[in-house]
């Protein structure tokens, strides 16, 4: 400041603050404790499952020693692999169809209106209101009557239904801000729908694509309800469901179970830190503009 | 290469009550030709554009491209290459791609693409560009692209929807000569939608003046500043547009006067085998003259019109002046070019272009001279024009 | 020579002679049409079979007695038996009670939200730390709370470093208080999701009418209350909506992990008693009547967002 123009570089005079520049400093430093404090509490489930996991169970009730016990014994109580891999295939093939179904429609209400598409578009997206719970008992009946809670089949299409109304809600909003000349000049140049959709809308439609995917991804694999009722068979089981089985029988050793838990949130924590961009474009599409 | 022809084309968009935003258009470009529609936003010409491209289907009539009847022939195949407003780039291809792309569809041999795409890319100076994407490119480099694609294409015609509007003005005079410069070169059919009067003016070899969704006149830029053939053509075309003033004829010793408040102007002999003015004696009729027929230097002539200086606006090369014409404002009228069928009036003023020398004074009484070798004398109901075809 | 538009249009129409358009649809509308048709029935297949049709079926079996073997119809009565059964009024108190949790769920995310747009040094790495807890389950997130409220847990320890040792609780354990810490799971639960969303409004907030209104000496307070907050609204909306759709229909997993329920009926929500009336005591009837009263409570607050996403435009 003013002051260094004044006094010789080698005399080591700490510059003199102004009673304005004091508070200034003082208010950042609160700021940072309080933010660190805030951090403490948003990491504390972390922190539980990693120190708690390196206990055995009697380390763990008496609150002293480490162990990597619980790590070596996981995989007999909670069959992880197993389950990871059923998490994996039941993601990737909800996400797939909600990504199909939804983008096609998405593209559909918003550049291709045909008779009524407006009034199909506010049926699809009041659909998105409508929870699960609501129709939880005739959805489970018809599964179970077609036996679909015996394989993946059942639990995809039922993510995939109850995904795919705020996918189409997504695209649209997202297609619809795609100027209609680009498709016309598709067609000019020579283009059919198909041909816009597949080779003009689709590479443009990845923001979107990345949206969805995060945000299915981390509802479908942090999900317990549909999993629960609609495999039937633990070994299709997701993890998520394993856990929480684990958790509801009140048996297993607490280090385990949150070796588990540490486990089954380590893919979603990953998508997220990656994509953290696209989860925050979905949550607020349609009123960020 | 082709022509296109509108035959009686009419287009009714649904839900517009029955309003058509084009009627009954009939319109014939040659092969090669530069065809210019212009008018205020709303007046049809893009309607009229997206029909010859197929992008809008044609109510009634038929245009035909070639020769070939397109009404039930989809965009694709009707060999036409459109440029659009906001240029349409494809964002995620490269220069050359976007050029290429329709190439590519078609089925072209990649090296004859690339053969091609150079081409273009050098008669538009892009070649620096072409691995470039659009988003990386400035406005004008983006609307030559645009080009670019249609040219690529040697399409049977060039539609072209409003360029140069997302252009700033130096740029935009720039292309407008580069644009005219290669479809010269290039030879092809061009259709061209603008509602600025001066790219009409400057680019077209024919101007069709379209208000309200009816065409008004197609001409040569000169003829239709010449010879508007109504009081909207007469207003829209030129800049500032063409003073129009409700003025009564009478006929007296055998000469003929037009009345205007208490002033009047004697019109020249040769007005009587031009204009059907004999008709017209002893009633109203709107009289016009170009703001450039005004002289400051009043006296060479006995036509001259007294006016009270309103508004000076100094331009450096010249000045307009806005007048009110003394002792009585009411006669002067001004039509409007506004979209609607209707002649809209509004009491307005005087134009005169004088050189940038004068010397005027706001607020000040002048004397004026009239140049009266271009008079435009016009039917007050429905404005058209009262000259006499000849030819 | 000019040659006046006017003039031709005074021609005769040649009748009979001219092109006369046998369809009023191009070839290329109806092609947009039909892909438009083609394109958007996989969404309507899916969703009228698994969401639509479904909600049909769940009307038709509330007005059942189903134990999963034998149906008998009731009628509409079953409805007015359902509004005389107090478990369902215990219940749906616990609901309402929840609601109380709706505002600290909103307010704490908009402290933190205002907390990081001050954008001190490493920030968005608090922002990243921040979210996180959004990324996982809510079953691991009920696993940890529990590990926090249990009698050995966390919360215990704290009060005993805090000199309370004689006030040691487990309020999971506890019928008046396991609803609390459910409340207090999901509070925390919600942080994330809103923290999001508030920032994502602060940063959309135009720093140049801070700037005026600081120089009109207006204080740190006051242009938060008249300028932050007012520009927020649409994104406190919002999360309004999000939190109270989350608190009856998203608390499944804390409570199976957590509570099962109870002690009692203490923590049951409706959402669980749906669960648990239709597959813990398979009365398959009586668990859609209780989603249907469900659903229709989500209808209000729906129709809500769809008045606040409809007053986008």
């Amino acid at each position: 400041m003013s002051t260094a123009l004044v006094t010789p570089a080698h005399v080591a005079t700490p510059p003199k603050l102004t009673p304005r520049q004091i508070r200034r400093r003082v208010a950042r430093a609160v700021l940072l404790v309080v933010m660190i404090l805030v951090a403490g509490v948003m990491l504390y489930p972390f922190v539980v499952m990693l120190v708690t996991s390196f206990k055995t169970e009697s380390q763990y009730l008496i609150g002293r020693g480490s162990s990597l016990q619980s790590w070596k014994d996981l995989n007999q109580t909670l069959p992880i692999y197993q389950e990871l891999l059923n998490s994996t295939i039941i993601c990737s093939a909800s996400i797939f169809i909600v990504l199909v179904v939804g983008g096609a429609a998405g593209f559909a209400f918003a550049k291709l209106q045909f008779r009524g598409s407006n009034v199909v578009f506010l049926t699809v997206v009041s659909a998105m209101m409508v929870p699960l719970q609501a129709i939880l008992m005739p959805e489970f009946v018809n599964m179970a009557k077609l036996g679909l809670t015996t394989s993946y089949f059942g639990a995809v299409i039922v993510y995939a239904a109850l995904g795919t109304p705020f996918s189409i809600f997504l695209f649209t909003t997202y297609f619809r801000r795609i100027p209609d000349e680009l498709i016309e000049a598709g067609i000019v140049d020579g283009l059919g729908y198909t041909g816009v959709l597949t080779r003009l809308i689709l590479p443009m439609a990845l923001p979107a694509i990345a949206t969805v995917t995060v945000l299915q991804f981390i509802q479908i694999w942090d999900d317990l309800l549909v999993g629960l009722l609609f495999l039937q068979n633990p070994s299709q089981r997701p993890i998520t469901v394993g856990l929480a089985a684990l958790a509801a029988g009140r048996t297993t050793s607490i280090p385990e179970l949150l070796a588990g838990s540490l486990v089954s949130a380590l893919p979603a924590m990953l998508v997220y830190l990656g994509f953290q961009r696209f989860l925050i474009q979905g949550l607020t599409m349609g009123i960020d503009r | 290469m082709a022509d296109v022809v509108f035959e009686r084309v009419t287009k009714i968009y649904p839900g517009a009550n029955g309003v058509p935003a084009v009627n009954d258009l009939s319109l014939s470009v040659a092969d090669g030709e530069f065809m210019v529609l212009v008018g205020p936003s709303g007046c049809g010409k893009t309607t009229a554009l997206r029909m010859v491209a197929g992008l809008e289907e044609i109510s009634d009539g038929t245009i035909a491209i070639g020769g070939t009847v397109m009404n039930n022939v989809l965009p694709k195949d009707r060999d036409i290459a459109m440029v659009f407003q906001n240029y349409a780039l494809y964002p995620q291809m490269t220069v050359a791609q976007n050029m290429g792309f329709a190439l590519k569809i078609r089925g072209v041999a990649k090296a004859e693409i690339a053969q091609r795409v150079g081409e273009a890319a050098r008669i538009l100076r892009l070649d620096e560009y072409l691995d470039r994407r659009p988003k990386a490119l400035s406005g004008g480099q983006r609307q030559r692209v645009a080009m670019g694609r249609a040219i690529v294409r040697e399409p049977q015609a060039f539609l072209m929807d409003e360029p140069l509007s997302n252009l700033d003005a130096q740029l935009r005079v720039e292309m407008r000569t580069e644009i005219a410069r290669i479809q010269r070169l290039l030879g092809v059919a061009t259709v061209y939608v603008t509602h600025d009067q001066t790219e009409a003016m400057t680019m077209g070899d024919r101007v069709a003046v379209l208000r309200g969704g009816l065409l008004q006149q197609v001409d040569t830029p000169q003829d239709l500043y010449d010879f508007p053939a109504n009081e909207f053509v007469a207003g829209f075309i030129g800049s500032p547009p063409m003073n129009l003033i409700l003025a009564n004829l009478d006929e007296g010793q055998g000469v003929t006067r037009a009345h205007f408040g208490d002033q009047s102007l004697l019109i020249p002999e040769q007005y009587r085998s031009t204009h059907a003015l004999a008709q017209w004696i002893g009633r109203q009729v709107v009289l016009g003259f170009r703001p450039e027929d005004l002289v400051a230097d009043n006296s060479t002539t006995d036509d001259l019109l007294r006016a009270r200086v309103d508004l000076r606006e100094a331009l450096g090369s010249e000045i307009l002046a806005y007048l009110a014409i003394t002792s009585n404002t009411d006669v002067v009228l001004d039509a409007l070019p506004t979209s609607d069928a209707e002649t809209v009036r509004k009491r307005s003023r005087v134009v005169a272009r004088l050189s940038a020398r004068t010397d005027v004074v706001e607020g000040s009484l002048i004397t004026l001279g009239l140049t009266t070798d271009n008079l435009h004398f016009f039917d007050p109901n429905g404005g058209r024009s009262l000259r006499v075809l000849t030819s | 020579m000019a040659i006046s538009a006017l003039d031709l249009r005074r021609t005769p129409r040649r009748a009979g002679s001219r092109f006369r358009p046998t369809y009023s649809t191009s070839l290329l509308t109806r092609r947009r049409r039909r892909m438009g048709l083609v394109l958007t029935l996989p969404a309507l297949v899916l969703i009228t079979l698994l969401i639509v049709v479904p909600i049909g079926q769940a009307v038709y079996y509330s007005m059942t007695e189903w134990n999963g073997v034998t149906t008998t119809w009731i009628g509409p009565s079953a409805w007015t038996q359902a509004f005389h059964n107090p478990t369902m009024w215990r219940v749906l108190e616990n609901n309402a009670l929840l609601l109380l949790s709706v505002p600290f769920a909103l307010g704490i995310p908009l402290c933190i939200a205002v907390l990081l747009h001050q954008k001190v040094a490493g920030w968005k790495i608090f922002r990243s730390i921040y979210f996180l807890p959004t990324a996982i389950s809510w079953v691991v997130i009920g696993l940890v709370a529990e590990h926090f409220f249990a009698y050995s847990g966390t919360l215990n320890s704290m009060l005993d470093w805090l000199g309370f040792s004689h006030s040691h609780t487990n309020l999971l354990g506890n019928e008046s208080t396991a609803l609390i810490a459910l409340g207090v799971t999901f509070i925390f639960s919600m942080i994330g999701t809103n923290t999001m969303l508030f920032l994502t409004g602060l940063a959309t907030l135009d720093p140049s009418q801070e700037e005026a209104a600081r120089i009109d000496g207006a204080s740190s307070w006051k242009i938060f209350r008249h300028i932050t907050i007012p520009h927020l609204t649409r994104f406190i909306q919002l999360a309004f909506v999000i939190t109270i759709i989350s608190a009856f229909s998203a608390l499944f997993s804390l409570i199976f992990v957590m509570t099962g329920g109870g002690p009692g009926y203490s923590t049951t929500t409706m959402e669980f008693l749906v669960y648990q009336t239709g597959f813990a005591q398979a009365q398959f009837g009586t668990a859609a009547l209780y989603g249907l009263i469900l659903f229709i409570i989500m209808c209000v607050v729906g129709v809500f967002q769809l008045r606040l996403l409809g007053a986008k435009d």
